[in-house]
């Protein structure tokens, strides 16, 4: 349970300077030389699997490279916990759940437990998600500064649930969300900090035209012809048969093919039905091609991205929406509904096509495919928009900047 | 004995009083002659106010009276009744040792005017000097040798041969330092470059000439990065070198960065009324950060988008009129950030007060009030004058840039940005700080506003010169 890693053999943060600069690298420096000496605990509920701790795999590593005593600790919980969780993390998505009366018992039965038994050793406590909320109750005892990290979108969440965490959540020093309209009024800080891709992941590191020729022969694509391609799990928000109907509109005056690449979701009982919707309507044209990619693909996603004409993510409801970064990370031109978190990363008409509707994605992909450079212009800006913001060295000096204003009330900071 | 000794001398006194006679009348006339000769060649020097004549008077003038004797004796020899065997021996050896002393005379000489003559040339280096006296030295030396062995009839052909062989691997072996020598030499007598100098080659490095040595120059960049540049190249290449030095500032410019992070303020417009009536209120931070994150975000774009506030009209509210009127409002035109509030306020009041507050934006596309948090950090860059300052400002990252422009003028209230007010206090370049000072920073990108002050710099010092 207190398993602490100070060090994770990941990239080096100097391998990130070719790519955003040497000077972001010693201004990362600078800031992390303000926290010396003080020790950042990170709590979540697991070491693997899911969004956080990918992220935290990732960051404590280069934190520590920083000279951040940054630890990483998880809370325990058996299967009842986490059934209750997963019922939290569905209802304050906004999904109808049933949360009994019994199921707060076992959520605090068990981070009572949590308080009792885990060791905590940092001067910034920085609690990722709803799991070990209340370990907050811990502060009156051990004092320090506290932080709740909300990696999901409570903007319209089931009211009982939320009420319930709120009432812990009050209690931190500060809270983070990851989009203005992720957040809920507080009473205390709240700060703004965006998800972030890593550049040298196997999703998004360069690749050789051999690797990304070998993926296109794989799945029998033809690199002759311009390929739209959305990446994303088989899911009625994502709107694969919209996707194919702006694409038939299209491909009625331009030669191009389509590909749908992605996963089914196990616990989404949906994904398979939407999976074959999707091959149904796709079987009578050549040119669309779905592709089940199986997890830890992430190689093949990158070269499927990267010989792409046209990206496509067109969501009906999305949170960040990080495969539209890692879309524009490719310099690639993207064609994205103006949903959620999408519409922070595409500035209509500067780092991307905006679209609200089948024909509007179908007018933008049109536009794109017949003026080579125009989407090679906004394929520069997007790209340049995710070196610029959201790159994990932001995210790390996002975080940084975050440790620091905890000691620091006022708007300008001079170290 | 005495008595047998006296008879020889009785009978042979001619023999030895003559050859005597002879070196005695040499050592005579050589004394009068040198004191001619020296009173002559003091004369003539005096006239001619030579530097060396000190040096050559002070050395020869020992060494003719031991070449007189030399030849005195050699003289003396030669008309004595000694042997063919003797007298060429005797030969042999005064002439072995004349070309000693005539070696080590010449050597002794070149080695005291090279000294006086190369020191004059102040760029030269100590150990460039040292390797041409004593190749002199040993080039004098190696060919007295081959004389003196010439007298005494050992055969020299191989020799030179041999050492001539040897001469060639040398220069081979060590050619490239050899070109180097002789391209510091050709920098140094020429005065190219010194110590101190600015350079820029045509190969992009760009620095302060730290040190010449013989083999190479030392070039400092701006980030205290050392290049070095063989000599041979460096004469080769196009160099532009700031000779003049530069007016050095009273204080000197110390680079800052700084880092952004978004705070939330809770706070969100879904109608102009809601938005105007929360603008009102909301703290300076927050305004700054609405019509500023931009920049930085999009620091890429040319042109870049507009304000927040008339990016959301348009979009969220698709009040077109509206957005133009709020992005046609100059946030150049504004020293302090209540100013710009007051501006942005009654532009969208007086919208209000013509027509119904009807639009609203479409849920999710609201307006988030959010502020903007800064921590500024030192930097290790500092300049002291123009040139050092143009140096660093090609190479600080775009943060520091936008600290010194943006953030200094409005948010520090200084009302004008940190270069102008360092150009003006610090190095009294009034005309230059006004140039810098009024151009507008938000009709460029960062890398664009970079290019354009280091141009207007570059222009104002107009001190390069091309050589090489």
């Amino acid at each position: 349970m207190d398993k602490e890693i100070y060090h994770h053999a990941k990239a080096k943060l100097q391998d990130y300077a070719p790519l955003v600069g040497r000077s972001t690298i010693e201004a990362l420096n600078a800031l992390a030389g303000r926290l010396s000496g003080k020790v950042v605990q990170n709590i979540n509920s697991t070491y693997t699997g899911g969004g956080v701790a990918e992220i935290l795999t990732r960051m404590v590593p280069l934190l520590n490279q920083l000279g951040v005593d940054a630890r990483w600790t998880t809370i325990k919980g058996d299967d009842r916990f986490f059934g209750v969780t997963k019922k939290f993390h569905n209802a304050l998505h906004g999904k109808a759940e049933h949360v009994s009366p019994e199921d707060f018992s076992i959520f605090l039965e068990v981070s009572r437990k949590n308080l009792e038994e885990l060791k905590f050793n940092g001067d910034i406590i920085f609690v990722h998600d709803p799991q070990p909320v209340v370990l907050i109750s811990k502060k009156q005892e051990i004092g320090e500064r506290w932080v709740w990290r909300c990696h999901i979108d409570v903007s319209n969440p089931d009211e009982k649930v939320w009420e319930f965490l709120k009432s812990y959540v009050v209690d931190y020093d500060a809270t983070v969300f990851s989009a203005p309209n992720f957040a809920r009024k507080l009473p205390n800080r709240q700060f703004l900090i965006h998800p972030s891709i890593d550049p040298l992941s196997d999703k998004n590191k360069d690749l050789s035209p051999e690797v990304i020729d070998s993926v296109l022969h794989k799945y029998g694509l033809d690199k002759e012809k311009p390929m739209i391609v959305q990446v994303s799990r088989f899911d009625y928000l994502k709107d694969p048969i919209g996707v194919i109907e702006a694409f038939e509109m299209v491909r009625k005056n331009i030669p191009c093919q389509l590909v749908l690449a992605g996963g089914t979701a196990t616990d989404d009982p949906e994904s398979d039905k939407v999976l074959q919707e999707v091959n149904d309507r796709a079987s009578s044209n050549p040119d669309i091609h779905v592709l089940l990619i199986p997890p830890e693909s992430d190689i093949e996603i990158n070269a499927l991205q990267r010989a792409a004409s046209v990206i496509m993510q067109k969501s009906i409801k999305e949170g960040f929406g990080l495969t539209v970064t890692e879309g524009l990370w490719k310099g690639k031109p993207v064609v994205a509904s103006a949903v959620g978190g999408i519409q922070l990363q595409i500035k209509n008409k500067f780092t991307g096509l905006l679209c609200h509707s089948i024909e509007g994605a179908a007018f933008a992909i049109r536009l794109l495919l017949s003026n080579p450079e125009y989407a090679q212009w906004l394929g520069k800006n997007g790209l340049e928009h995710v070196r610029q913001n959201f790159l994990i060295t932001r995210h790390l000096k996002d975080y940084l900047m975050l440790f620091v204003s905890l000691y620091y009330p006022q708007d300008v900071i001079h170290l | 004995m005495s008595n047998a000794v006296a008879g020889w001398i009785s009978t042979n006194w001619l023999v030895i009083a003559v050859p005597l006679i002879v070196f005695l009348a040499f050592i005579v006339v050589s004394i009068w002659a040198r004191r001619r000769l020296y009173a002559y060649l003091e004369k003539v020097f005096g006239q001619k106010k030579w530097e060396g004549s000190d040096i050559f008077l002070d050395i020869t003038k020992t060494s003719f009276f031991q070449w007189c004797l030399i030849l005195g004796a050699y003289a003396a020899i030669q008309i004595s009744q000694l042997s063919l065997h003797f007298k060429s021996l005797f030969g042999r050896l005064f002439g072995s040792i004349f070309i000693v002393s005539l070696a080590w005379t010449i050597i002794s000489l070149i080695e005291r005017l090279l000294r006086l003559y190369l020191k004059r040339i102040k760029a030269l280096p100590a150990t460039t000097m040292k390797v041409i006296i004593n190749g002199v030295k040993i080039a004098f030396v190696v060919a007295s040798i081959l004389i003196v062995l010439d007298i005494w009839g050992m055969p020299t052909t191989p020799l030179m041969l041999l050492l001539t062989i040897g001469i060639l691997a040398a220069f081979f072996a060590y050619r490239d330092e050899i070109l180097n020598i002789f391209a510091g030499i050709e920098i140094a007598r020429s005065n190219l470059a010194k110590t101190g100098d600015y350079v820029r080659l045509e190969s992009g490095e760009e620095g302060y000439i730290s040190k010449i040595t013989r083999n190479n120059i030392q070039i400092k960049a701006a980030d205290e990065k050392i290049f070095l540049i063989p000599n041979s190249k460096f004469v080769r290449m196009t160099v532009i070198i700031s000779e003049k030095p530069l007016k050095q500032a009273s204080q000197p410019f110390r680079f800052y960065t700084q880092l952004h992070l978004k705070e939330l303020t809770g706070l969100k417009a879904g109608s102009l009324s809601e938005l105007v009536s929360i603008l009102q209120d909301v703290d300076d931070s927050v305004v700054y950060y609405h019509t500023h994150n931009f920049i930085e975000e999009h620091q890429y774009l040319t042109p870049q988008p507009a304000n927040d506030f008339a990016l959301w009209v348009s979009d969220a509210l698709g009040d077109e009129v509206l957005g133009e009127k709020l992005a046609n409002i100059d946030t150049f035109e504004f020293t302090t950030i209540g100013a710009l509030r007051e501006r942005l306020v009654d532009v969208i009041n007086e919208e209000l007060a013509n027509r119904p507050d009807r639009r609203t934006a479409p849920q999710g596309r609201e307006f988030h009030f959010i502020r903007s948090l800064s921590a500024i950090i030192p930097t290790s860059h500092v300049a002291h004058d123009l040139r050092e300052f143009v140096e660093v400002l090609r190479m600080v990252s775009i943060d520091t840039l936008y600290f010194h422009i943006f953030e200094a003028r409005l948010r520090l209230h200084k009302g004008v940005n940190d270069i102008s007010i360092w150009l003006n206090d610090c190095l009294d370049e009034k005309e230059l700080a006004d140039q810098i000072a009024v151009l507008d920073p938000y009709t460029y990108t960062l890398e664009g506003l970079r290019s354009m002050i280091i141009q207007l710099i570059e222009k104002h010092l107009e001190r390069e010169r091309p050589v090489g």
